[in-house]
Formats: C-alpha cells, structure tokens, sequence
C-alpha cells in the first residue's frame, strides 16, 4: 500500500514538470503582456517597454523558464502581477472560498445522492424512481449558473431568507485562522460567525451540487441495482443472513465503487464549476482570480495557480484510488 | 416500507438540514430599519466597487478601484469642487505659480491632524514629495510609480535609461504653513496633478517608519512591502481611516476620523467591497446586501430607476473615438476619405441607442467641460451621400477597410463595443465601403492598436483632471504608432502649449489646436458617455464626480 502511495506520489513530478513546460510557453504565446493590462491606454511606448524589461520579459524565454523553475525549487512560485502580492498567499488567501464551496456542494450531493439513488433503485419503477430519474436529468441539463441565478432571485431577492452575495455579512468581524470562515467561526466560538458563513454558503453550495447529486444519484442507482442482481446477494439472502446485513455490506459497499470514482471525478470538476458559481454570488475564490489574471497577463499567477490546480487534481485521484483499494482489496492486489 | 438505516438517517439530517437553513434563514434576515441618524452611527455604509485594491500607499498604483479607497484616507494639496471638475483647495487653501511656471507655491491649511495625532504642516507636505522623488530599485518600476513619472519625470537618480528625466526639482518650506515645490519646466499637467489622487499626503511619521521597507523581489516579480497591504499601517488626514482590510471577506473596513480638518463624515462606518461581475453587484444592491455600487451597465439603469433604485448621472469626461491608422490603411491617408467617414457614421444614433442617459456627440477629442474646448470647431453631421460624394471625389468607391473591436470588456466610455461597432459598421456599408470585422479580447486588443495593427479601431480615454493636455497630450504630441500619421506642425503645436505656463493662454492655444484637429481629422471624436454609479433609495448619495472621485464623506441614510 506504501509502496503504491509512493510511486503514484513521484509521478506527480514528470506530469507536473510537463505540465510546466507546456503551460509557460503557452502563456507566453498569447498576444499582449502585462505591460498593456498594467499601465492602461494612455502609457508610452517607452514606459511599457520599460516596464517589460523590469519585469524580465524581455530575456530569452529559457532564462525565464530557469529563473523559474530555480525560484520554484526554493518553494517560491512568485509574484502576482495584479496584486503586487507572493501568488503562494493569493492563492492561500483564496483557495479557502473556492474549497469550502465545493465541499458544501459535495456534502449535499453526497448526504442526498446516496441515500436518493439507494432508494430509488431498490424501488424501481416506482414513483420515486421515475422522479429520481427525471430529476436527476434536469440537474445534468441545467447549467450551474442559471440554476445559481435562479435560487439567487428566488431565495435572495424576493423571498430575502438568504443573502445574494459574499462569503459573510459585510462588516461581520470575525477572526481569521484557517480561511475557511464556517471552521474558523467554530474553532473561535464565535457561532454568529459560522452562522453567518453556513446562511453565504446555503445557495451557492445548493447551486453548484446540483450536477454532482445528479450524477451520485444515478451512479449510485445503477450501481445498487446492478449489484442487487448478482448471485452472491442471492446467495447471502438464500443463506438466510439478516436483510438489514445484506444491504449494508453486501450491496452497499459493492455498489460504492464506481460511485467513488464518480464523486472523485465530480471533485475535481467542481472546482471548475465553482468558478461560475462564486462570480454569480461574488463569492471571491479561486475561480474569479484566475479569470482576472487571464484578463492582465498576470503570467506568474496563472501558471502558480494552474500548478497547484493541476497537483491538487492528481491528489484527489490518488485519494480516489486509495479509497478504491480499501474498499475493494482486489485493487491493491492487481 | 423499509429504509435502510444509513440511508434513512442520512436523508432525515440532510432534509432537516435545508429546513433549518430555510427558517432561520428566514429569522436571520433583518433589513435595515431605524431612522437615518440613528442608522448612521450603527450601521455600515456598504459599497461595491469591481475589483480590490491593489496597495494602501497610493502612488504606488494608477488604478482607480485603489483611489476610491486611499482618497477617503488621504487628502490631496488640491481638489476638484464636489460634483465638478473645477480645481479648488485641498489641504492648501490657496496656490500661485510664478511667471514662468516652475514655482508653485501652496499656502496650507492650519490645524490639520493626520490619523496618526502628528500635525499637517508644509515639513510633512515636502517629506512626501522627497520620499517620492528619490525612490530607488524598483520603486522606479513604472508599474509601481506610474502616476509619478508621468508628471514629475523620473528620479533623483535615474537607474534605467527610459525612465525619463525628472522634472521635479525641489520642495521647500518658507514657514510652516507654506510649501514651495519647484519643477525645471512649466507643464500643463500642473496644477491638475496636484489633485491626483496618487499624491495623498501621508503622515511623516508613517513615511520615516515605512523607510526601510522596499520594493523586492528578483525581475519579473516584484513584491509590494508589507506596509502597502495591510491596515493599520498608514496615516492620512482624510474623513475616514483605515481600520480593516479582510482579504477573504474582499472588503476593507473605514471608520470615521472625528478629528477630520473639514465637516465630518456622516456615517461612521464605511464598508468597500469587490464584486468583479456586473450582474452580481446589481443583484447584490437588489437583495439589499450593499448599498451602492460603480459601473452601472447602461442597459440596468432604466430597470434599476424603476425599480425605485437611486443612478444619478456623472457628467461625461471621457471621449469614445474612432481611431483612424493611416500607416495601416493608406486611403486613410487621403483626407476626403477620413471626411466620407465622418459624414457617414450616424454618431446620435450611438449616443441615442447604446449611451445610457445624459450621452452626447463628441465635436473634438475633450469634453465641454475641459478649458479649451472649442465652438469653433468643423464639425462633421451625418451625411450618407456627402460621403458617397466624397468617396468618389477620392477614387475610392469601392473601399474595402479592416476594423477592430474589443470584446469581452466594457469601459466607462464605451459600453457594449460590439453594439457600437455594429452600428459603425453598417452605417459605412450604406455608403458602400466594405468593412471586415476584427475582433479580440480586451488583453489583446491594446497591444494590436498600439502597434499600429488595425486601419479603423474603437477606443478612449478618461481624463484624470481638467486640463486639455490630458487628453490631447495622449494622442498628438508626437507620432504615435497608434495613429500612424506625422504632422510636425501640430505636434510642434502641441508641445508649444504644453510648456506655457499661463492658464488663459494655453486655453486660447487648445482652442486653436483643436480646430486644427478637427480640420485635420486623424480620427472621429464619436461620445462621451456618463459612467453611472447607483444607491438604494434609503441613501442619500455623496455629488456623483465626472472623474469618479466620489467623496463618501458627505453620503448617509435618509
């Protein structure tokens, strides 16, 4: 098990490497740099090409490849050019936002999907199943951020039961130790706090789990009922062993495989979608300030967050497929 | 029926969950309420701005999401008259220049107190503009210092051969209350630019304590100092003072500074957010989550009014031009067809269609507002068949032109620049030229017209204050690949006027430089459009600013 953690661990730095390689000289590729974003229309010639040279990118793109890679080597990922600022604490400073909504997201696709597919494949063709069924295609179908200006109106504007935007109430003081407000506010017990993060959390986790629930429900439907056919449950309820058992470790844990791959998968994505979802309600992660650094030709933030994006993405598989090996020991066997 | 019991439990806390969430949502949501005195001193005054500030030591930024903070923590030695343009006295009561312009002296304001207790006297006036003259290493990165260079030229000492020339010379102070600040040539950039809002005038004693704090950081990546990104740090002697900067929550927290020279703030807190999307600040002001946001989309303004919602107008002070490139397109290069194009865009039509409320047609290339706007000036009204006339006087019947547009981006003086090019283009079409469309994102589109890379180009400028030569000086004082045409006359001429130092006659000067411009015709001045701003109808607004300067001490809850 040690060993497979390690080796998939090392490979992160060839794909990491490659990923580095390609995305700097990407970047470089696209027309206009930071000189134009950063110094407006009226800047003369002289002043951009000034601030070019200060900026070093006017050396060959190999001695900015290595002055990178040197800096990243001291765990240096640079500066934001936007910001003024390490691109390590813009993205420390935001990653919290973007975090926290996926995981309200996911702990709303997961604590409903399971139980909702579960449900619906061991009542198939029932009225809850058909529902299950269609409902989970309108989640598919709707785009996130239609579903998040919905809710928005709906719950915000007209019947005002939670706030349209932010991640806490403006002027709400409240003391910062992890960047996830709901953990900070109960770390500190300061529950008005929590409170506040969990009612800014409500809509924008509602909006962006809808396709996650969808896709858990139906993963989970089609798992349960494609396990409920086999003949070891046959077999474990011919033997007479306690329904409530068969279900559970039979057929629940069975079918929670490729459910698993699916909510590893969705994950991922989430951090994607939340991009939508955190700009419809100013949420402030991740997500906006990436697109603000695309806008400025920020390259060293671009391609710090892109980085850890990218890492972050190969942990969540790697976690997936631990959790896969623990499930279902055949894996670790093969 | 049977449920398993994970599941069973699972849903009921999901389910309970939500209700919980719902009905308490419900409890939480308490809105306003109380009398606007009393809601003044208890409640925060929140306001949306598009982005966050970038630093809290402000010439060491050009950005205007930056200024709207520092210039409620810093007063400027001039300012402009609330709601106006007109240069008047800021933490100097009065100002002269000598004769040849060089020397401008500025009587100040007595029992001024910064933040930080330490009084306001002309010592405090010249340690700031020492401090910023003789920035070294990359504070002299003209990403870092760009408002300086601009105006007062490079440094004392000069460590990158573009940084241009200083202009400024010294500061001094005959007694406490007067400072002299000399400069080698007379410009028409003063005494606007002692209005800018990247001159605030910071407390000395904060100045000696962030002395030793640098720009660092290897090239390509420069690191602000500390000082610039925290509250806490600094000290002006503006109505409100900086007491938290919450990077995660995206808002900086002022209170009022009851010691404030002028009338005090009304409201005691004030709160400034960041909401990038345009959609989200309407909808966030809508659910009453803010109180007020900037850069009102021109389509949201009649709905926003109707919905009983507050968009006063700002007088324009920017300028909407179609760019004309004669290096790029040659037949640009005949005057007849610089006219037919003229005469053939339908500018009242942008204005009526696209422009939100209190838009005008642009006759030059500076507002009404701007001294040295000229009556006199050609004019050029819509005439489909003059142009056709025109374009056939000059061989050119069947002119077929490149023309570029930005997407992606909105700018106070341009909003929807696909719908103006739209209109642009068929209008042209009508007379017969052949117009091929090239658009790109915003990020692209400055470097390509720069260059000289598109014939017909969208774009313009917002002036930072009242003065022609902000504006003009832009475009026409040299050649400029963006324009791609050499006149040595009138860029003789521009130059000439911005080195005289009388007001009255560098005003006389612009009139004249802009009827030359106007019968030149290097572009087509198209708009200026008002930059709308909104309140919730329970605010009563600060005097909106044409140059977005809102001062948001004078705004309360009614």
């Amino acid at each position: 098990m040690l060993r497979f953690i390690v080796r998939r661990t090392l490979q992160l730095i060839p794909t990491l490497f490659g990923l580095s390689v390609l995305l700097f000289f990407w970047l470089r590729r696209l027309p206009g740099g930071p000189e134009y974003a950063l110094l407006g229309e009226d800047a003369s010639p002289e002043q951009r090409a000034a601030l070019r040279r200060a900026l070093g990118l006017d050396d060959p793109l190999a001695v900015q490849y290595w002055r990178f890679l040197t800096r990243l080597a001291e765990g240096d990922l640079g500066t934001s050019l936007q910001t003024g600022r390490p691109v390590l604490d813009e993205f420390a400073l935001r990653f919290p936002a973007t975090a926290e909504l996926a995981v309200a997201a996911m702990v709303i696709a997961v604590g409903i999907g399971i139980p909702l597919g579960y449900l619906a494949a061991r009542r198939r063709g029932g009225l809850l199943d058909s529902a299950v069924v269609g409902g989970s295609l309108i989640g598919i179908c709707t785009p996130v951020f239609f579903l998040a200006f919905v809710l928005k109106v709906v719950f915000a504007e007209h019947l005002g039961w939670f706030p349209s935007a932010f991640r806490q109430t403006p002027g709400l003081s409240a003391t910062r130790v992890t960047g996830f407000f709901v953990l900070d506010g109960l770390m500190t017990r300061e529950w008005d706090a929590a409170w506040d993060a969990i009612l800014h959390l409500a809509l924008p986790g509602l909006a962006l789990s809808s396709i996650p629930l969808a896709v858990v429900v139906r993963m989970t439907r089609a798992s349960v009922l494609e396990v409920l056919g086999e003949d070891y449950v046959r077999t474990a309820e011919a033997k007479g062993l306690h329904r409530h058992v068969v279900r559970t470790r039979h057929v629940l844990r069975n079918a929670m495989l490729p459910v698993m791959t699916a909510i590893g998968l969705q994950t991922g994505a989430l951090f994607a979608g939340a991009v939508l979802t955190e700009s419809v309600f100013a949420f402030g992660g991740i997500g906006s300030f990436v697109y603000a650094s695309t806008q400025t030709r920020d390259y060293p933030a671009l391609l710090g967050f892109i980085l850890i994006i990218a890492a972050m993405y190969v942990l969540i598989n790697l976690l997936v497929d631990i959790s896969y090996s623990l499930l279902d020991p055949r894996v670790r066997v093969s | 029926m049977f449920i398993p019991e994970s599941a069973r439990s699972l849903s009921i806390t999901a389910s309970a969950l939500i209700l919980v969430l719902i009905v308490t949502g419900c409890a939480e949501s308490t809105r306003d309420g109380g009398d606007g005195g009393e809601r003044n001193e208890t409640q925060p005054l929140v306001f949306a701005g598009a982005g966050d500030p970038r630093t809290v030591d402000p010439v060491l930024t050009s950005d205007g999401e930056t200024f709207r903070v520092t210039r409620q923590i810093y007063d400027t030695l001039l300012a402009h008259e609330p709601g106006g343009t007109e240069i008047i006295g800021g933490l100097a009561e009065s100002w002269e220049q000598s004769d040849d312009g060089t020397e401008w002296t500025f009587h100040l304001r007595d029992g001024v107190k910064f933040h930080d207790g330490e009084d306001f006297d002309a010592a405090a006036v010249c340690a700031n503009f020492d401090r910023w003259y003789n920035f070294t290493g990359n504070y002299q990165n003209s990403n870092q210092t760009y408002y300086w260079q601009n105006i007062f030229g490079g440094f004392a000492e000069n460590e990158d051969e573009d940084t241009p020339d200083p202009n400024f010379e010294s500061c001094s102070t005959p007694d406490d209350l007067t400072a002299v600040i000399e400069v080698k040539e007379p410009s028409a950039n003063y005494p606007g630019a002692f209005s800018l809002a990247s001159f605030g005038i910071m407390s000395p004693k904060v100045i000696d304590q962030v002395a030793q704090e640098e720009v660092t950081g290897d090239p390509g990546s420069p690191v602000l100092p500390s000082y610039t990104q925290e509250a806490g740090t600094v000290a002006g002697t503006g109505p409100y003072r900086l007491v938290d900067w919450d990077r995660d929550a995206q808002e900086v927290v002022l209170e009022r500074f009851d010691d404030h020279w002028g009338e005090n703030a009304k409201v005691k807190t004030l709160i400034i957010k960041t909401i990038s999307e345009e959609a989200a600040r309407k909808q966030a002001l809508e659910a009453g989550d803010i109180h007020g946001y900037d850069l009102v989309g021109p389509a949201d303004v009649e709905p926003l009014k109707d919905a009983g919602f507050q968009v006063p107008v700002r007088d324009v002070f920017n300028i909407l031009y179609l760019a004309y490139n004669q290096e790029a397109g040659e037949e640009l290069g005949d005057e007849k067809v610089r006219r037919a194009i003229a005469h053939a865009v339908d500018r009242q039509r942008i204005v009526d269609t696209i422009l939100p409320e209190g838009g005008r047609v642009a006759t030059q290339f500076i507002p009404e507002t701007v001294e040295g706007w000229s009556p006199d000036v050609t004019t050029y009204d819509h005439d489909p068949d003059k142009a056709e006339a025109l374009l056939q006087e000059a061989g050119q019947s069947d002119l077929e032109i490149d023309m570029c547009f930005p997407t992606e981006v909105t700018r106070p003086y341009m909003p929807a620049p696909q719908d103006i090019f739209d209109i642009i283009k068929a209008d042209l079409e009508s007379v017969g030229i052949t117009v091929t469309a090239d658009s790109m994102p915003w990020g692209d589109y400055i470097p390509h017209t720069d260059s000289g890379g598109c014939s017909l180009y969208l774009l313009g400028w917002t002036g930072d204050f009242n003065e022609a030569y902000n504006f003009l000086g832009t475009w026409f004082d040299g050649y400029d690949s963006a324009w791609g045409f050499r006149d040595e006359e009138l860029f003789e001429r521009m130059r000439e006027v911005s080195t005289t130092p009388d007001a009255d006659e560098r005003t006389a000067l612009y009139q004249e430089v802009n009827q030359e411009i106007m019968d030149y015709l290097p572009g087509l001045p198209i708009s200026h459009s008002p930059p709308s701003i909104a309140f919730a109808p329970d605010v009563t607004p600060p005097a909106v600013s044409p140059l977005t300067q809102e001062n948001f001490a004078e705004a309360s809850f009614s």
